[in-house]
C-alpha cells in the first residue's frame, strides 16, 4: 500500500478511528491494532512476505530474551551472531544473491574461464533493508546492555512492523521507538495537528516535486545521448529534487502519521541541500541510516580514532557499505566511494565539523560565501547522483562525459518552466522554514485563515500538478 | 479529540467548497449536458444547453432539437449526419464539426448532426428513422466495429444502449443508467473530478461522458460473432429504408463487415487514414482532432460528389 494511494486514504482513517476509539487507553489493544494494521499494510503488497517479518521478529525477540538471561560472554556473542547471520542472511539472499553470482561469473569470464551458476528469479521484499536494520539495532543494543529485552511480543511485533516507517524508514532505533510501545499514549491535539501538517508537506514533496521532476529526469537520463551538456546537468538537477522530494517526503509522511498515533520518530532529513560542505550534507541526509552506520559500524571499527590510514579505511568502508545498502549495483558502490572521496579531505583536515549550526541563522538571506559553499556542495552531490540514477557504470560515465563537454555552455534543450517554478517555490519554502523540523512547521504561528489558505494551496497544487504516479524510490532498497 | 475531529471536518468542508470553485473556474472538468429519453425511446439531450469543454478553450452547445452543434439555416437539400461521440464531438469547437467541414466542401447542401456518445448502429438507424420527417436527401451514419457488436443483444445485453434482439426481431431501447447519480456527479464538479481521476473500477469511465474510449481500435482483421453481425446487417436491410443511407466506416474497420454491407446493397464510404503522415486522433484520446475531422469530411465529400 502506498501513502499516495486511494487505499491508504481509506485505510488510515479506519486505523486511526479504531486505535483511539476502541484502543482507547489500553496499550495492549493499541499495540495489537498497530501490529494488525501493519501486517495488513504490508500484506497488501504481497502477503507471502509477512512470514519473513514474522520470522525476523520471532528470532530477534527470542534472542533478546536469551541475551537478557545469559551472562556468559561467549554465549551472548554467539546469540548476537545468530541474529546478525539470520537478518543479514535474508537481506543478502533476497537483495544481493544475483549480484554476487553475476559478479563472480563476470570475474571468471574476465580471466578467461567459464563459470556456470544460475541466477534466481528473486522478488525483493519491499523495505527489507529498513526493517532488517531496525531489528538488528534491537539485538545489538540489548547485547551492549543499552536496552532491556522486551517481554511483550505483540509490542515487539508492532515495533518491527510499525506501518508508517516499515517500508522506507526512518530506520528507528529500538532505544527510541520500542519503549514508546510500553508507555501510555494519549491523544494530543497539537501533536496530531502537527503530524497532519507534516503529512501534507510530505505528500506535496512526493506528488508535486518528486513525481514531476521524475518525468523529466527519466526523459533526460533515458535518452542522454540526444541532449547537450546543460540539459544533462538539468536532468541531474531534476533527479536531485526527485530523490529528495521522494525520500524526505516519505519520511515526513511516516513521521507525521506516527504522531497521529502518539509516536515520535527520529528526524530523517534536515534540509540537506542547504549544506555548506559534504560532511554537513551527510549529517542532514538520511540521518537515520548515517547514524546507524556510524554507531554500529564506524565506531566499532575504530571511527576516526587512530592514524590516517585507519581514518581513510573506515571512511571508505562506511560510505561504500552505505552505497551497497542502497542496491546491488556497482553504481551504488561508486556513489558511496565518491562521497567518501568528497568527505575525506574534510576529515583529514579536521574540518568535518565546521558547519554544525544552521546556515544563515536568523537571517533571510545567506552571505555570498555561504551561497557559494551551498552551490559547490550541491554540485558535488549532483555529480554523485548521476551514479545513483544511472542504469550502470558505463551509462553514468557517458552521462558525465556529456555534461562536461563544450555543450555545457549552450542553452538547455528542455525547459519545463512550470516544473522549475514549482521547484523554486519548494526551495523558497524550505529555506524560510529551515529552522523547523520540517519546512512548514512554523506555519502554526500564522493566523488561521492564512494558514488554512496555505494548506488549501498545497492541496490544490497537488491535484493540479499530480505527475504520473511513481512508486517511492526507496521502496526498492 | 473532539476539537481535532471538528477542525478536520470544517477544513474538509472548506476544501470541498474551494476545490469546487477552483475546478469550475479553471474548467478542469468538462461540463456534461443532461440527457432525456424522448417519446420514441431515443436518448438525446435537453434542448438549448451549453457548457465548456475541459480547459475552457471552447464551448459546446445543444440545439433546440436536442442534438449537439448548430442547426442549418434551412432543411432544404439536407444531409443528415448521425453517429456517436465522434459526431457529438464535444472535444472540438463547432467549426471543427463534420457539418462545418462538409458545408465548406459541398456548399449547395445543408447539414445537420445528430450525435451522442454511446450510440449503437441500431440506435443510429432508429434516430435516422425519426429524423426522416425532415426529408434528408442523404443520411450519413458513421460506424465502427463496436457499433455493430453493441447493437446485438444476443451477443451482450447492455442496459443503457439501444439494441436489437435478433431472435425475436424486437428493438430494446436503452435506459438511463443511474440518472440521479449522474445528475449529482456532473453538477458536483469536484466529485466528478475525483471520480474520473480515481476510477472505482475499470468500467467506471461511463459511456455518457464525452471522453469515452469506445473507439479503441482492436484487432479488426478478426470478425467476432460473425453470424450475429451478418444477421444484424440483414435485419437493418429488411427493417429500415436504406437507399438514402450511407455507412461511413472508420479507418481500419473490419473488411468482412464492409464487404457484407456492400453485397447487401448498402451505400458505403470507407475512410482511410493510412496515407496521411499526420495523426487524425488526439494523443490521449481516440477521437478525431480538428485536422482529423477535416480529412474525414474531405474524403466523404469527394466520395459523395463522385
Amino acid at each position: 500500500m502506498f501513502f499516495n494511494s486511494i487505499e491508504f486514504f481509506i485505510f488510515l482513517p479506519i486505523v486511526f478511528g479504531l486505535y483511539w476509539l476502541i484502543g482507547g487507553k489500553n496499550i495492549k489493544t493499541q499495540n495489537l491494532l498497530v501490529a494488525a494494521a501493519s501486517y495488513v499494510f504490508y500484506g497488501w503488497w504481497d502477503w507471502r512476505f509477512l512470514s519473513l517479518i514474522l520470522f525476523s521478529s520471532l528470532v530477534d525477540y527470542s534472542i533478546g530474551i536469551a541475551l537478557g538471561k545469559n551472562e556468559k560472554p561467549t554465549t551472548r556473542k554467539t546469540l548476537l551472531w545468530i541474529s546478525i547471520c539470520v537478518n543479514l542472511g535474508f537481506l543478502g539472499f533476497f537483495k544481493y544473491y544475483n549480484f554476487f553470482v553475476d559478479s563472480l561469473i563476470n570475474s571468471f569470464t574476465f580471466f578467461g574461464s567459464e563459470l556456470s551458476i544460475n541466477t534466481l528469479n528473486i522478488i525483493l521484499p519491499v523495505g527489507i533493508s529498513f526493517y532488517t536494520f531496525q531489528t538488528l539495532s534491537y539485538t545489538i543494543d540489548v547485547y551492549n546492555r543499552k536496552l532491556e529485552p522486551t517481554k511483550d511480543f505483540v509490542g515487539f511485533m508492532a515495533f518491527v512492523s510499525f506501518f508508517p516507517q516499515l517500508v522506507a524508514g526512518p530506520i528507528e532505533r529500538a532505544t527510541n521507538l520500542l519503549p514508546q510501545f510500553s508507555v501510555e499514549r494519549k491523544f494530543d491535539y497539537r501533536n496530531a495537528v502537527d503530524g497532519l501538517r507534516q503529512v501534507l508537506w510530505g505528500l506535496f514533496k512526493k506528488i508535486v516535486i518528486a513525481d514531476n521532476c521524475a518525468k523529466y529526469a527519466n526523459i533526460i537520463f533515458n535518452n542522454h545521448t540526444d541532449y547537450n551538456g546543460s540539459t544533462l546537468l538539468l536532468g541531474a538537477f531534476f533527479f536531485a529534487f526527485q530523490i529528495y522530494g521522494d525520500f524526505s517526503g516519505y519520511s515526513d509522511i511516516a513521521i507525521g502519521i506516527s504522531r497521529l498515533f502518539g509516536f515520535n520518530l527520529k528526524r530523517n532529513f534536515a534540509f540537506p541541500y542547504f549544506s555548506r560542505d559534504i560532511a554537513e550534507f551527510w549529517r542532514r541526509w538520511h540521518i537515520s541510516l548515517s547514524t546507524w552506520f556510524r554507531d554500529y559500524l564506524y565506531i566499532p571499527l575504530g571511527g576516526s580514532r587512530g592514524g590516517t590510514s585507519m581514518k581513510v579505511r573506515n571512511t571508505f568502508i562506511i560510505f561504500i557499505v552505505s552505497g551497497f545498502w542502497h542496491g546491488a549495483n556497482w553504481t551504488f558502490v561508486i556513489w558511496g566511494a565518491l562521497n567518501a572521496i568528497y568527505f575525506l579531505p574534510l576529515l583529514l583536515a579536521n574540518k568535518n565539523r565546521v558547519n554544525t549550526n544552521l546556515v544563515a541563522e536568523e537571517k533571510y538571506l545567506p552571505s555570498i560565501k555561504e551561497l557559494g559553499q551551498m552551490g559547490f556542495t550541491f554540485l558535488l552531490t549532483l555529480i554523485a547522483w548521476v551514479f545513483f540514477r544511472a542504469d550502470n557504470v558505463t551509462h553514468a560515465f557517458s552521462y558525465l562525459k556529456g555534461i562536461f563537454s563544450e555543450s555545457l555552455f549552450s542553452w538547455v534543450e528542455i525547459f519545463p518552466s512550470t516544473i522549475l517554478g514549482l521547484v523554486f517555490f519548494f526551495i523558497i519554502t524550505e529555506w524560510l522554514g529551515r529552522s523547523g523540523e520540517y519546512a512548514i512547521e512554523k506555519v502554526d504561528f500564522i493566523n488561521r485563515p492564512i494558514r488554512w489558505g496555505f494548506y488549501l494551496l498545497l492541496i490544490i497544487l497537488m491535484f493540479a500538478f499530480t505527475g504520473e504516479e511513481q512508486q517511492f524510490i526507496y521502496f526498492q532498497f | 479529540m473532539k476539537k481535532f475531529l471538528k477542525n478536520i471536518i470544517i477544513f474538509f468542508l472548506l476544501a470541498l467548497i474551494v476545490g469546487e470553485i477552483v475546478v469550475r473556474v479553471t474548467h478542469t472538468m468538462s461540463d456534461i449536458p443532461q440527457r432525456v429519453i424522448d417519446e420514441n425511446g431515443i436518448q438525446k439531450y435537453y434542448p438549448n444547453q451549453e457548457g465548456y469543454w475541459k480547459g475552457g478553450d471552447h464551448k459546446w452547445s445543444i440545439n433546440k432539437l436536442g442534438w449537439p452543434g448548430e442547426l442549418p439555416n434551412s432543411y432544404d437539400n439536407l444531409i443528415m449526419i448521425i453517429g456517436d461521440s465522434y459526431i457529438e464531438n464535444f472535444m472540438n469547437p463547432n467549426d471543427c464539426h463534420q457539418s462545418a467541414f462538409l458545408k465548406k466542401n459541398m456548399k449547395t447542401f445543408n447539414f445537420m448532426e445528430a450525435g451522442r456518445s454511446g450510440v449503437s448502429l441500431i440506435e443510429a438507424m432508429e434516430i435516422s428513422k425519426n429524423l426522416d420527417s425532415l426529408k434528408p436527401v442523404k443520411t450519413l451514419v458513421y460506424v465502427n466495429n463496436n457499433d455493430f457488436y453493441e447493437s446485438i443483444r444476443d451477443i451482450k445485453p447492455l442496459q443503457d444502449i439501444t439494441q436489437v434482439n435478433l431472435k425475436n426481431g424486437t428493438i430494446v431501447y436503452g435506459k438511463m443508467k443511474a440518472p440521479l447519480f449522474k445528475k449529482i456527479l456532473y453538477n458536483w464538479k469536484l466529485l466528478y473530478y475525483f471520480y474520473t481521476r480515481f476510477p472505482l473500477n475499470n468500467q467506471s469511465e461511463n459511456a455518457e461522458a464525452p471522453t469515452v474510449s469506445e473507439a479503441i481500435e482492436e484487432n479488426n482483421d478478426i470478425l467476432k460473432s460473425k453470424s450475429e453481425v451478418f444477421n444484424l446487417i440483414n435485419y437493418i436491410k429488411d427493417n429500415y429504408f436504406i437507399k438514402d443511407k450511407v455507412f461511413v466506416f472508420h479507418p481500419n474497420s473490419n473488411t468482412e463487415i464492409i464487404e457484407q454491407c456492400k453485397n447487401l446493397g448498402f451505400n458505403i464510404i470507407v475512410l482511410d487514414s493510412s496515407k496521411d503522415d499526420k495523426k487524425w486522433v488526439f494523443d490521449h484520446d481516440s477521437h478525431w482532432t480538428c485536422y482529423g475531422h477535416e480529412q474525414v469530411a474531405k474524403q466523404i465529400s469527394n466520395a459523395l460528389l463522385k
